[in-house]
């Protein structure tokens, strides 16, 4: 079976993405480190920058996080700032400027103590994005994320530039949504391991090499499916994973479902597919209303009503036909945890299937008693 | 021959320690109905092991009879790999399924299939019990809440403690400690208790300075042992409430944790339901391990 990449970071998706960030920059481009989906990645894309993401999911510096944050805190929280307090994140170290947005209480005050080391811009997200003027406000953050960028870098983003931009990310977008609905194929023939590296390189590729590369995939994948090149035997559980964002060590949990020999068959998250759905209206005449659209579509539990999060998972059910659901929360992530129990009904009532909440961070003590929980979720008819 | 005995002597010595027998081994609990499906040939001995993170309880069933051969409890080893190869050399089996936290382990030592123990509660619970839909199972590291389907004996949801050890059995040892009692004394204090005082915290750590700071006040001992007990029943109810369905009757009540009659008392009263302690409650882990080892023949 021939490997979604050809290069020399088959089990190391995020040394791939490092090296396309240094390549970048050695071309000249300015890296803006970012923290999350509602990043507008097209206005850096505009400027001739690259983004990189700076979430991080290492248990190693959240020791020296807790030396000054609280101990209960987000591990994701706790760990970015831990890297950034030690200097180890070899993305943090290689940003030029970093954007933040108002996703959570604990990021948004850590953005604070991070600010003397990189000029920082934090976007105000309108966490109801129904509402009248959550769009307009929402556009005014991004207008305001431009002038930073043009105001730090001495440069000016032209609406022609965001355009092009926009049609850059939509065709790239729609190759990784085709990656991801191999997922549907049954048995698979696309692993998690390989949906988290195809997510994890789009966010720092663009332009012609990311198309080629995303349509050599695309191409491997049909040929996977038509010579029943499976990457999980016939009858195997199919799981999706929802939630928060998962990467490093939290990967623990998809092990878990690995060791019992069942399928990951799609990543409904910010690691996922998430930051790749949805299509950004082009040739709309105000592109940065149009980004604005577009990402408030975005459907993180910090929204509320959050529905876009319920209509993503129905059609992830339909077409991925998972026999597990399993909803990652780190620890201290309150909007979705709380948000689990509407998952949780709509989940087992509405789609029929079944159902199981995981709450853990990035430690390892928990292993024991996760691999019993989702033993016996996978045990279950 | 000396070599021999002398080994025979060894393993007896290692045996009384590591395989220790409970004393209320000589009425061992029958099932109250039949397997519906029994071997036609020759009886099988089928076995199930439940190895728990305080105690292993072994049981071994005759195929035919469905009536238990042969058990032992003992206390989990720190060389759990030496106490499981004693258990191969003891005894014999045509089928064996492991259950509880080490049953990879046990897997690889003493062959066969595994199920969670979560499966192995749920085979046990609607095996003997079919009119129960809901079992809360008080283990000394785990505590787990069971709904199930009555018709079809599939499990329909299930809900745990914690990480921690925080309200679980492993709670009332401590808390037993921090008091100087037994775990008895300490059960046997709650049930002559009354509701005067609250402890907040099932943390153990927690919990042992709320209940230094009760006895240095001059709280009585048998009051604060009851409010040792009314702070893990909130855990227990918090579960169960996660579970339980409105049209549920009695709770089947398993697990080392439901000896404990305080603790007993304590959730029928809360739950306004009949809680059901079967004979030897911790024992169905493993029976479930066995019952389930019946699919394998």
């Amino acid at each position: 079976m021939n490997p979604l990449f050809n290069d020399d970071f088959q089990e190391f998706p995020l040394k791939r993405a490092l090296a396309q960030v240094m390549s970048k920059r050695e071309a000249g481009a300015k890296v803006i480190g970012a923290y999350c989906s509602y990043a507008p990645v097209e206005v850096v894309w505009a400027m001739g920058g690259v983004p990189a993401v700076l979430c991080a999911f290492s248990n190693a510096p959240i020791a020296k996080a807790e030396e000054t944050l609280p101990v209960n805190l987000c591990p994701l929280i706790k760990s970015s700032f831990g890297f950034i307090e030690l200097k180890t994140c070899p993305f943090f170290e290689l940003t030029d400027a970093v954007v933040g947005e108002t996703t959570c209480d604990g990021k948004k005050k850590m953005f604070e103590l991070i600010q003397e080391h990189r000029p920082l811009y934090v976007m105000d997200l309108p966490q109801c994005p129904t509402n009248e003027g959550a769009v307009a406000y929402w556009r005014h953050s991004i207008n305001g994320f431009k002038k930073f960028l043009e105001e730090t870098f001495a440069t000016t983003i032209s609406d022609a530039a965001i355009e092009e931009s926009i049609r850059e990310c939509n065709r790239k977008n729609r190759l990784v949504e085709g990656i991801f609905a191999f997922g549907a194929c049954k048995p698979a023939v696309i692993t998690w391991q390989e949906m988290y590296a195809v997510a994890t390189y789009a966010m720092s590729a663009q332009g012609s090499d990311a198309i080629t590369q995303l349509e050599g995939i695309i191409a491997t994948l049909t040929t996977r499916q038509e010579q029943k090149q499976f990457t999980s035997p016939e009858g195997a559980k199919r799981v999706l994973i929802t939630g928060c964002p998962v990467g490093g060590d939290v990967l623990k949990v998809l092990r878990l479902v690995d060791e019992e020999g069942a399928a990951i068959v799609g990543l409904d998250s910010c690691t996922g597919l998430k930051p790749y759905a949805n299509v950004t209206e082009e040739g709309s005449g105000d592109p940065l209303l149009a980004i604005a659209k577009r990402y408030l579509k975005i459907p993180c539990a910090c929204m509320t009503p959050n529905t876009g999060r319920f209509e993503v998972l129905k059609q992830q059910v339909e077409s991925l036909k998972p026999d597990l659901v399993i909803d990652l929360v780190l620890q201290s992530c309150h909007t979705y945890n709380v948000e689990a129990v509407k998952v949780e009904s709509y989940v087992r009532e509405d789609l029929g299937t079944n159902y199981l909440k995981v709450v853990t961070d990035f430690s390892q003590q928990d292993l024991g008693q996760l691999k019993t929980r989702i033993a016996a979720a996978l045990e279950m008819n | 021959m000396l070599i021999t005995i002398i080994s025979i002597v060894i393993i007896d010595f290692i045996n009384l320690t590591l395989l220790s027998r409970p004393a209320n081994n000589s009425s061992p609990h029958k099932p109250t109905d039949h397997f519906p499906f029994g071997s036609a040939g020759v009886p099988i001995k089928l076995a199930g092991i439940d190895i728990g993170s305080r105690s292993i309880e072994f049981v071994i069933l005759d195929s035919e009879t469905t009536e238990i051969i042969d058990r032992f409890q003992a206390e989990t080893s720190i060389d759990l790999s030496k106490q499981l190869g004693l258990i191969r050399e003891r005894y014999d089996w045509g089928h064996l399924v492991s259950t509880g936290y080490g049953r990879q382990l046990a897997q690889k030592v003493l062959g066969g299939d595994v199920i969670t123990e979560i499966k192995a509660y749920t085979t046990s619970a609607h095996h003997f019990h079919p009119t129960i839909d809901t079992v809360i199972d008080l283990g000394g590291q785990d505590t787990k809440a069971l709904s199930i389907n009555r018709s079809s004996g599939q499990l329909h949801k299930f809900e745990m403690n914690d990480k921690c050890s925080a309200g679980t059995g492993k709670f009332f040892e401590m808390m037993a400690g921090s008091l100087g009692l037994s775990l008895d004394e300490l059960v046997a204090e709650a049930l002559r208790g009354s509701k005067s005082v609250e402890i907040n915290s099932t943390c153990t750590v927690f919990a042992e300075s709320e209940v230094i700071s009760l006895l240095t006040s001059g709280v009585a001992l048998a009051d604060i042992a009851r409010a040792i007990h009314e702070a893990l029943l909130t855990k227990l109810v918090s579960l169960l409430s996660r579970v339980i369905r409105s049209d549920s009757g009695e709770i089947l009540f398993v697990g080392g944790g439901a000896k404990n009659r305080a603790m007993v008392q304590l959730l029928a009263e809360a739950l306004n339901r009949q809680v059901i302690v079967p004979p030897h409650p911790d024992f169905y882990g493993a029976y479930g391990a066995a019952i389930h080892a019946i699919k394998s023949v």
